[in-house]
């Protein structure tokens, strides 16, 4: 359990601009464990999505060593290593729930039984099993975001991006919507490993292994905190003492990061 | 949600058929009352029950020559608009053509084609269907460009990143997501496209076609100020016209499942 999945090296990323290069991250080395939850947080620009986009290929390193389950981060996209969420649900408008889960599934070629019983057996986890006829645009934002994990878990991916997806719900969804994803993250067997980029502090708090908070202007690693709350975290986590501590100590941690 | 709405579906229909009949009703009587108490004389505007009386006494000939200048339209929108297709796949695959002909479509697109017509003629013969199914493929192919090439360009960078995430391949990405967005656009073009053909078969049929055919009978029952008769044809062509509208709109809502219950 205790594998390194994702290691940076002093991985740098340099956008030309007009106004001449601007670095979104600098410098960011980072070990991550196979099946930790690890967070993201920092302000705007700092650089946390950029890293994220980095391990899932969408963007490539322009300095540094980046590998992903031992090989190129390229490699692994094309051995679809990577599930993603975005802060949007993405969902394709003209494929029902239950088809738009089994999109991944389409791609990588398998059998269309294997494919109905498993976006069924997925909806069942994120509790869609009675909306799998329906259009997204039936649902409401909580519920298509659900169906976004389940098309992210539908291949069993080692690694799962998740670019603040829970950043467009509501305050009660998304607390609800937190203790659903460690559950299925949890009981995920091998356990993925989840990036998660975060805007929220208790969230953060709640979900993470680790956070990595981030400063920006250049985008860097300010610090590592790791959590040690209890598992399985529940709404009662939210209110313990060690809990509130965690997000004092990372709030001052960004702080930091602005250079007070 | 959606038993509901479809068991609102006919009353909803109803309600929006009901006011345009109302009115299409009211115009016909003005339009009756009008000719008669006015002393409107035949050659200039003849009553409706006079068209609908010429257009009863043989029509089964005016829906024959009907049907020889839709066969045109829908033989040129299929030519256009298949075309049209085609050549926004091409623009997506290399976006170098879409640089340089995208906005040249646009141009093309206010330009009267129409007018095209008489060289068309000289180029495949005065009379020939050729000549019309050419015109009308001419006048749908650019909004079809157009629309198609705007529709398969929609997918949002998310939405790309998604199925490369997958490391789907550059055909799925066509076929799974740019394609399917497309189809609204390509709806709204075919939609377009139906009027559009329709006036492009009749008008070239002015400047010569068959005997037996709309335009070249509205012409010259015109010409002779037989309006009744010209009128009558005018209504076939209306009718067809219409009839072609609709087959899309219904093709639409079969193609597209996902749109029904939304505005």
């Amino acid at each position: 359990m205790n594998d390194t999945i994702i290691t940076f090296d002093r991985v740098s990323k340099i956008y030309p601009s007009g106004g001449g290069p601007v670095t979104a991250l600098s410098d960011v080395s980072l070990h991550i464990t196979a099946g930790e939850f690890i967070a993201l947080i920092g302000p705007s620009g700092c650089g946390k999505s950029t890293l994220m986009r980095l391990i899932g290929d969408l963007e490539q390193p322009s300095s540094g060593a980046l590998a992903v389950c031992g090989k190129s981060a390229a490699q692994a996209r094309r051995d679809r290593d990577y599930g993603i969420v975005f802060q949007s649900p993405v969902l394709y408008d003209w494929r029902t729930i239950s088809k738009n889960v089994e999109l991944p599934l389409e791609i990588m070629g398998h059998a269309t039984a294997e494919r109905t019983a498993r976006a069924r057996d997925l909806l069942k986890l994120v509790g869609l099993q009675d909306f799998g006829d329906a259009y997204p645009h039936q649902l409401s934002g909580g519920m298509q975001q659900r169906a976004a994990i389940a098309r992210a878990l539908s291949f069993a991916p080692k690694v799962l991006l998740m670019d603040e997806p829970f950043g467009a719900l509501d305050e009660i969804t998304r607390e609800r919507l937190q203790i659903e994803l460690l559950n299925i993250w949890s009981t995920s067997e091998p356990r993925s490993t989840v990036i998660f980029v975060t805007h929220s502090i208790p969230e953060a708090v709640f979900l993470a292994d680790r956070v990595v908070v981030m400063s920006p202007r250049p985008g860097r690693i300010d610090q590592i905190i790791p959590i040690d709350l209890p598992r399985p975290r529940t709404f009662a986590t939210r209110e313990a003492a060690a809990f509130f501590a965690l997000a004092t100590q990372v709030r001052a941690a960004l702080r930091h990061t602005e250079g007070e | 949600m959606t038993a509901a709405a479809l068991a609102r579906g006919p009353t909803d229909w109803l309600r929006t058929a009901v006011p345009p009949l109302l009115i299409f009703v009211l115009a016909l009587a003005a339009w009756e009352g009008a000719v008669r108490g006015f002393g409107i004389p035949l050659y200039l505007l003849p009553a409706p029950s006079g068209i609908l009386e010429t257009f009863f006494e043989r029509p089964d000939y005016l829906l024959r020559i009907g049907l020889s200048t839709f066969s045109n339209a829908l033989l040129g929108c299929l030519v256009g608009c298949t075309l049209g297709v085609l050549v926004a796949a091409l623009c997506v695959r290399w976006p170098i053509v879409a640089d340089g002909l995208i906005p040249l479509s646009v141009a093309a697109s206010a330009v009267p084609i129409i007018a095209l017509s008489p060289l068309m003629g000289i180029w495949l013969g005065s009379v020939s269907a050729a000549s019309k199914i050419g015109v009308v493929a001419v006048m749908t192919f650019f909004p079809t460009l157009i629309n198609v090439f705007r529709g398969l360009m929609t997918p949002r960078p998310e939405e790309i990143a998604l199925l490369r995430s997958y490391a789907a391949p550059e055909i799925d990405i066509f076929r799974k997501l740019r394609a399917p967005a497309a189809l609204p656009f390509l709806f709204n073009a075919l939609r377009i496209c139906t009027t559009l053909s329709m006036i492009g078969a009749v008008v070239a049929e002015f400047f010569g076609g068959p005997q037996n055919s709309l335009g070249v009978y509205i012409k010259s029952q015109a010409g002779i100020l037989r309006t009744q008769e010209a009128w009558s044809a005018i209504i076939v062509a209306c009718l067809l016209g219409l009839a072609f509208y609709l087959s899309v709109l219904l093709l639409e809502r079969l193609v597209m499942p996902w749109r029904r219950g939304r505005r």
